[in-house]
């Protein structure tokens, strides 16, 4: 999709709904200095709005890779249904139609009494607010013998880009009738229904290439997200292949064998053809290292304008945030790092704002042409952020509107990446 | 008819509000769209909004709330605006002219 957002370049797409935001200033007036840190989900989107509602603001967006991929829709890459390519996404538009600064570099410190932002190359940024958006960081300590290194023997495909690759590498090249071994992490971790998607797209492609072989999944919780319209589609479209072990069954998960590519859980030890480890998460390094996190591992935030509630002035939003009922997924990040920069606005320019509306919307895969969505509304409420509705497929649902979703969920992958990125 | 005449009250109520707080109200609320709808015109699946009359829009937001027209998404969306920000994000659409890219 970079060649596509190349193309798109230079016109009105998206800049038309921005054009009526924001306060015009006199021309000369200083302006306000937001740096957003990293060009995620929520970083991204959290730049575009803030360069878009004000002229006033001038927005650094900080980001180490050229482009990014998303991890929305990489599972289906996984299965052979879409490239690597048509899920990245290049940072041109931002920079050139919305004016905002993109630096190619690492953030190593931020000083909130100085107010500056540090960079790997030495460079010092200037802020009056700063969007902190470093997505996740793996907890490689919880679990035995899966480090950063091992990541590069078994992959945990959790940042879409080359350990995607990786993996899918790893499954073409597996024999039919090998065993793949899904790790699947305990609570909270970046996007629920996630690892049981990942099981239902590699049985797809295992179904059209590798019918002998079958998945395990080895669970460190009791259940999921969206259990029942997992299993009964394993069951339609997959009868036999895939099987769930929770953490009642195997006492919990202790450790990985490289060398043996075997994952061993309390009572057993299960080897693999292919292993796929999601280690347990916490919020992004940065948090850590700079102090926006609580002894959840995660960064406490307002409700309203996501300003961190442990470090004044820095704002956190998507994964690495800890926003009450809010699940971890791109389009959670997307609903906070809007309602975030119109906070930050108001905040900046005194312009007025409307009551921030959250949101998350996730469209599922059980199989190319079968998926489910849910819909959830949140409000703040009591110093934290809570479920207001919550709409989800049901199982009985018919074939037509299982396809109907699955084609809603490509229109809206056009749409959302569009959003976020142009 | 009762979704039409609860618009039009807000928009009395949004009368003597200046125009520049509408729009950027409108504004605002139209950025929670943009995740699914595109705002330049096209329509890749997802119907597109823009251009829409803000009759037919706010009747189809009612709908959506009162479950005649089935949708999660919609209905999770409807349920959580109040009639004057529907009234206010679909007059700000639909002065925003549908202009598709080539
Ligand atoms: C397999 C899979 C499927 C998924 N499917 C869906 C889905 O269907 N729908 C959905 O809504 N969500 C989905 N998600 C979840 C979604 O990908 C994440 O919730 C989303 O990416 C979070 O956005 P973020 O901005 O918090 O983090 P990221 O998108 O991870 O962005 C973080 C960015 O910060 C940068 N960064 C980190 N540290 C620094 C630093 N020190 N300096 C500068 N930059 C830094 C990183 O390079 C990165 O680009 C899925 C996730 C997975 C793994």
């Amino acid at each position: 999709m970079k060649s596509w957002t190349r193309r798109e370049f230079g016109c009105l797409t998206g800049a038309m709904v921005l054009a009526g935001l924001g306060p015009r200033s006199a021309a000369g007036e200083a302006s306000a200095r937001v740096v957003v840190v990293g060009g995620g989900i929520g970083g991204a989107t959290a730049a575009k709005y803030l360069a878009a509602s004000a002229r006033t603001i001038e927005v650094t967006l900080v980001e180490p890779k050229p482009d990014y991929t998303t991890c929305f829709f990489s599972n289906l890459y996984l299965a052979g249904l879409c490239s690597l390519e048509s899920l990245t996404h290049g940072y041109e538009t931002l920079a050139h139609r919305y004016g905002i600064n993109v630096i190619h570099d690492f953030v190593t410190a931020i000083d909130p009494i100085a107010k500056t932002v540090g960079l790997r190359s030495g460079r010092i940024l200037p802020y009056d607010r700063v969007v902190v958006a470093p997505g996740i960081a793996f907890n490689y300590d919880a679990l035995a013998g899966y480090d950063e290194a091992a990541t590069q023997v078994i992959p945990h495909a959790w940042n879409a880009g080359p350990q995607t690759q990786l993996l899918r590498r790893q499954l073409e090249s597996m024999e039919d009738g090998g065993v793949f071994v899904l790790v699947a992490p305990p609570n909270p971790f970046r996007c629920p229904p996630a690892p049981y998607e990942r099981a239902s797209l590699v049985a797809y492609y295992f179904k059209q290439h590798k019918p002998r072989s079958r998945i395990l999944i080895l669970d460190a919780k009791d259940s999921f997200n969206s259990q029942d319209l997992f299993l009964d589609a394993w069951e339609r479209h997959y009868p036999g292949m895939i099987e769930w072990l929770p953490a009642q069954f195997t006492g919990g998960i202790k450790a990985v064998d490289l060398r043996e590519r075997s994952v061993k859980t309390a009572s057993d030890t299960f080897k693999a053809a292919v292993a796929n480890v999601i280690p347990p998460q916490m919020a992004g390094q940065l948090a850590q290292q700079i102090g926006l996190v609580d002894q959840s591992g995660w960064c406490p935030v307002d409700p309203i304008t996501f300003e961190s509630k442990l470090q004044p002035g820095i704002h956190v939003v998507g994964d690495a945030a800890s926003a009450g009922d809010m699940p971890k997924s791109a389009f959670v990040a997307n609903s906070q790092a809007k309602a975030c920069a119109f906070a930050i606005v108001e905040a900046l320019t005194g312009s007025e704002r409307v009551s921030p509306h959250l949101f998350n919307t996730c469209y599922t895969f059980l199989s190319p042409d079968d998926a489910v969505s849910n819909a959830v509304s949140f409000k703040p409420a009591a110093g934290t952020i809570k479920i207001i509705d919550n709409f989800v497929s049901q199982v009985q649902e018919s074939a037509e509107t299982r396809h109907r979703a699955a084609r809603e969920a490509q229109s809206w992958y056009a749409a959302f990446t569009r959003d976020t990125f142009g | 008819m009762i979704a039409v005449s609860i618009a039009a009250g807000s928009l009395i109520i949004f009368a003597d509000r200046s125009q520049a707080a509408d729009r950027d109200g409108g504004a605002q609320l139209a950025a929670m769209c943009a995740s699914c709808h595109r705002l330049d015109g096209g329509d890749g699946g997802i119907p597109t909004i823009l251009g829409m009359s803000p009759e037919m829009l706010t009747r189809a937001m009612l709908a959506y709330r009162s479950r005649e027209r089935p949708s999660h998404i919609m209905r999770a969306i409807a349920l959580s605006l109040s009639d004057e920000e529907i009234a206010t994000v679909a007059r700000y659409l639909a002065a925003l002219n549908r202009q598709v890219r080539p």
